[in-house]
């Protein structure tokens, strides 16, 4: 659909024909003031310049012609004045001039007519074009005004969003700030709970060596007494049962301790190929009772001595030897150390254990390494074991710098290997202590108080310390052990951490005060007769280095950890007991 | 026969504006809205966004720059034009269907743009208006048929049969056949979508004969422009033209030369517009 409406058109009904000829008289009369002028629309309306004017008899006439001919038709009136008509095409409108007889000349008359007359046609289309700028100009400023409000707006917004985006890192930073009190709350309430499993791991220890050290002290007791072949096989059993039992739960309380992230290793120096021949050693009579072959191999560019924790080495080689010697019928397991690189003062050692065992399936590989899994579950039933040897050794292998990985085919074998990064012990580093105590202990003589609130271990530590050929003496708590030390004379004692009423570091403490007292010092017979302080052994089921550290700094001069291993025992009393007498 | 507000809700219960709309009717009558709101909200509807970024980019705002975002559109065309848009593209569907009887929504809806187009001209050019409201109430001024059509057709289809025998005017007509009329009807519908009261009065007023109303107010300037379209043949219903009121009537006479102008211009600008009111593709 097209639009080409007319003016007319759409306004007729509005349009009274005298519209056009009022306008254009107005316009017309002031440029024509000395003539008198008629003027007729094409409906027939007509308009006077001045109601006194009597338009000429004829004009009817002449505005016919003027019409037809579309051209200025002139005539002289009986009046002698002069009459122009002409059609106004572009107004549809007739326009008739009466001069007066003496206006100018003919030439004269017709030039200003048909100026006057495009003068006014001007001046009309000047009206519409002023019309036209004015409303251009309004809707110029209408849009001078939307523009200037765009902008206003456009600011007004720019500002709310600004502060929005404040609003939003206001309440981001304080949103944050409220997760982070919640996340440090946690965190304090993790470290408690954490702190709690700790404790509870540390009392479950003592707890379970206690029957454990009179499990096995006994047995071991028994061991030595007079026995039939069958005794002595059922003592056996329950020796090595014990020893089995101890060892899980050592591996149990290191997975704990390893995953509290309470497990410290040790940085000293360390002989390298001896960890690793001993571990050789330990493993030569199972494997020549089962008949493989163990081998050890040690690559020449590893120095000797390292710095790192041995014993846990140690225990991760024994854990993959063994499992290797679990899992392997027949054939050999190697023990590899390769120089892998040295990457600064750090030498790269690839520890390798290889069996030519029943190996790993392929989709089981991932799984051993969980904690309580093995390769299948048949697996337990036929080896036995709880699976938490390879566990272990992850973490700790991990702790020390390296990562446990294995390669196994099934049926062939299994490789466990590793790369730990070790620095090589310079000369000038002293090495620890050595633990050499001699082999023989003589049998030195000497009262011991043996301070312990459990019966059962009284009585084995007392058998055993008797054995070794001490005089013993028992006292239930520290309160009882301070009472005997006053009335006896007594040259060691050794004291159970954990007791009731007076505890074993709290005794310990006295014991110190006293002897730093002279005047309470004479009152106490086994602090008096020597000059020396008197040697206090801790006895503790913890074998965690801060009861370690806390037995020391009470005071005493040395500890033993439950349960008491006879020959360890004999070693400690004879030096301490060395320079006393 | 049942009332304006019963008619109303029966259309509400079988066509609802879109969510959107009245949302955005919301924002553009809200001093603390800005582009993102715009943004966030019309995003949701990807066809939408592509409709109006192509009304945003057609001849009729004349941008120089190609616009890309609706929030972009909100800074170059400002919030109300945007709403305007919005509401069109919202409209457009309900004005689907041929000739029915004596009734055709399509034409209607051409007759609804050729009005929002002639009064924002008279709004503009002879009053010096801004003209964002009055545009959006020359879409919607019609409403009403619409909603009596879907409604109240047959009774409807009547009254335009009268109106076509000169039997009154549309209102008339239609206030005999339905019982009322679709000034009151289409009043009644969009007071429900967040417009400025100025376009809800516009809407109501656009057929009132006797001076009620100021010469510059919205209806005046939509019955004007009505006047207008109808005579251009932008009209839904054929019958006899309604005359222009007294007042009116004068105003045109006295601005004769302006009217001329604005109808001399008409046929630019709704080229212009095109894309505005062109039918679905």
């Amino acid at each position: 659909m097209t639009v080409d409406p007319t003016f007319d058109s759409i306004f007729d009904d509005l349009i009274d024909g005298d519209d056009s000829l009022y306008s254009f008289m107005e316009i017309i009369r002031p440029l024509m003031a000395d003539c008198s002028i008629f003027l007729q629309s094409d409906s027939g309306n007509e308009l006077l310049s001045e109601p006194s004017f009597v338009p000429p008899v004829d004009k009817d006439e002449l505005i016919a012609e003027a019409r037809r001919t579309d051209s200025l038709v002139s005539t002289v009136l009986t009046g002698g004045e002069f009459c122009y008509v002409m059609l106004i095409g572009k107004l549809n409108i007739v326009l008739l001039v009466v001069f007066s007889k003496d206006f100018a000349g003919e030439k004269g008359r017709t030039l200003f007519f048909r100026n006057t007359l495009s003068l006014a046609l001007i001046k009309q289309e000047h009206a519409a074009l002023v019309a036209d700028k004015e409303q251009a100009l309004k809707e110029i400023n209408v849009f001078k005004q939307q523009h200037g409000k765009l902008i206003e707006d456009n600011y007004r917004q720019y500002n709310l969003n600004q502060e929005r985006e404040k609003e939003y890192a206001r309440k981001l930073e304080s949103e944050i700030a409220k997760q982070t009190a919640e996340l440090r709350e946690a965190n304090v309430r993790l470290e408690e709970i954490s702190r709690l499993k700790s404790d509870f791991l540390a009392n479950m220890s003592h707890e379970l060596r206690t029957p454990m050290n009179a499990i096995i002290g006994f047995s071991e007791l028994l061991a030595e007494t007079k026995l039939d072949a069958e005794q002595a096989d059922y003592t056996r059993t329950i020796v090595s049962s014990a020893g089995s039992l101890l060892s899980l739960i050592n591996d149990i309380l290191d997975l704990a301790k390893i995953e509290a992230g309470k497990m410290e290793l040790e940085n000293v120096i360390c002989d390298l190929p001896e960890v690793v021949h001993n571990v050789t050693a330990m493993f030569k009579i199972p494997a020549r009772d089962k008949n493989v072959e163990i081998t050890c191999e040690i690559d020449d560019r590893i120095p000797r001595k390292i710095i790192g924790d041995g014993n846990r080495l140690r225990q991760v080689l024994i854990n993959l030897a063994g499992n290797s010697m679990k899992f392997t019928e027949k054939g050999r397991i190697d023990i590899k150390l390769d120089y892998e690189m040295r990457v600064g003062r750090q030498i790269m050692v690839r520890f390798s254990v290889q069996d030519t065992g029943i190996g790993i399936p392929a989709d089981r590989v991932e799984a051993i390494f969980d904690k309580f899994t093995q390769a299948d579950g048949s697996t337990t039933r036929k080896f036995g074991g709880t699976g938490l040897g390879l566990a272990i050794c992850q973490q700790l292998v991990g702790l020390m710098g390296g990562t446990l990985k294995v390669a196994s085919e099934y049926g062939k074998g299994s490789t466990f290997y590793f790369v730990l990064p070790f620095e090589e012990a310079s000369e000038t580093m002293a090495a620890p202590a050595p633990e050499q105590a001699p082999e023989h202990v003589p049998a030195e003589s000497g009262r011991i108080l043996l301070v312990d609130d459990n019966a059962v271990n009284q009585r084995l530590a007392s058998i055993i310390i008797a054995k070794l050929g001490y005089e013993v003496e028992v006292a239930g708590d520290g309160l009882e052990a301070l009472e005997l030390l006053k009335i006896h004379d007594f040259d060691l004692v050794l004291m159970d951490i954990q007791m009731p009423n007076m505890d074993g570091m709290t005794a310990t403490r006295k014991v110190r005060e006293i002897e730093a007292d002279p005047q309470l010092r004479r009152q106490y017979q086994s602090l008096n007769s020597s000059q020396d302080p008197l040697p206090v052994l801790g006895l503790t089921a913890h074998v965690r280095k801060e009861d370690e550290e806390a037995c020391y700094a009470a005071g005493m001069n040395g500890f033993l950890t439950k349960p008491i291993i006879k020959k360890k025992l004999a070693e400690i009393l004879a030096e301490k007991l060395a320079g006393r007498q | 026969m049942p009332t304006a507000k019963e008619i109303v809700g029966k259309f509400s219960e079988l066509k609802t504006l879109p969510h959107v709309a009245i949302k955005v009717g919301k924002l553009a009558n809200n001093e603390n809205s800005t582009m993102s709101d715009f943004e966030e909200i019309i995003k949701l509807d990807p066809v939408l966004v592509t409709r109006l970024l192509r009304l945003v980019n057609s001849p009729y705002f004349g941008l120089v720059q190609k616009i890309e975002s609706i929030s972009k559109a909100v800074v170059f065309t400002g919030m109300k034009q945007l709403r305007n848009l919005v509401a069109i593209e919202s409209l457009r569907g309900m004005f689907k269907g041929g000739v029915e009887g004596e009734f055709s929504p399509q034409k209607l809806w051409l007759h609804s743009a050729t009005v929002a187009i002639l009064a924002e001209m008279i709004a503009k050019r002879i009053f010096g208006q801004e003209a964002e409201d009055v545009f959006l109430a020359g879409i919607i001024h019609d409403i009403g048929l619409i909603v009596e059509f879907q409604i109240v057709g047959d009774q409807l289809r009547e009254a335009c049969l009268e109106f076509k025998n000169g039997k009154g005017t549309i209102i008339e007509c239609e206030q005999r056949c339905i019982g009322t009329d679709h000034s009151e009807v289409g009043y009644l519908l969009a007071k429900g979508w967040n417009l400025p009261d100025e376009v809800l009065k516009g809407i109501k007023t656009h057929h009132y004969t006797e001076k009620k109303k100021a010469v510059s107010s919205m209806g005046s300037i939509l019955q004007l422009a009505e006047f207008m379209a109808a005579k251009m043949n932008y009209w839904p219903v054929p019958g006899p033209i309604e005359p222009l009121p007294a007042d009116l009537a004068r105003h045109v006479k006295n601005m004769m030369a302006n009217y001329k102008i604005i109808i001399r211009d008409v046929p630019q600008e709704m080229e212009k517009a095109k894309e505005l009111y062109a039918a679905d593709e």
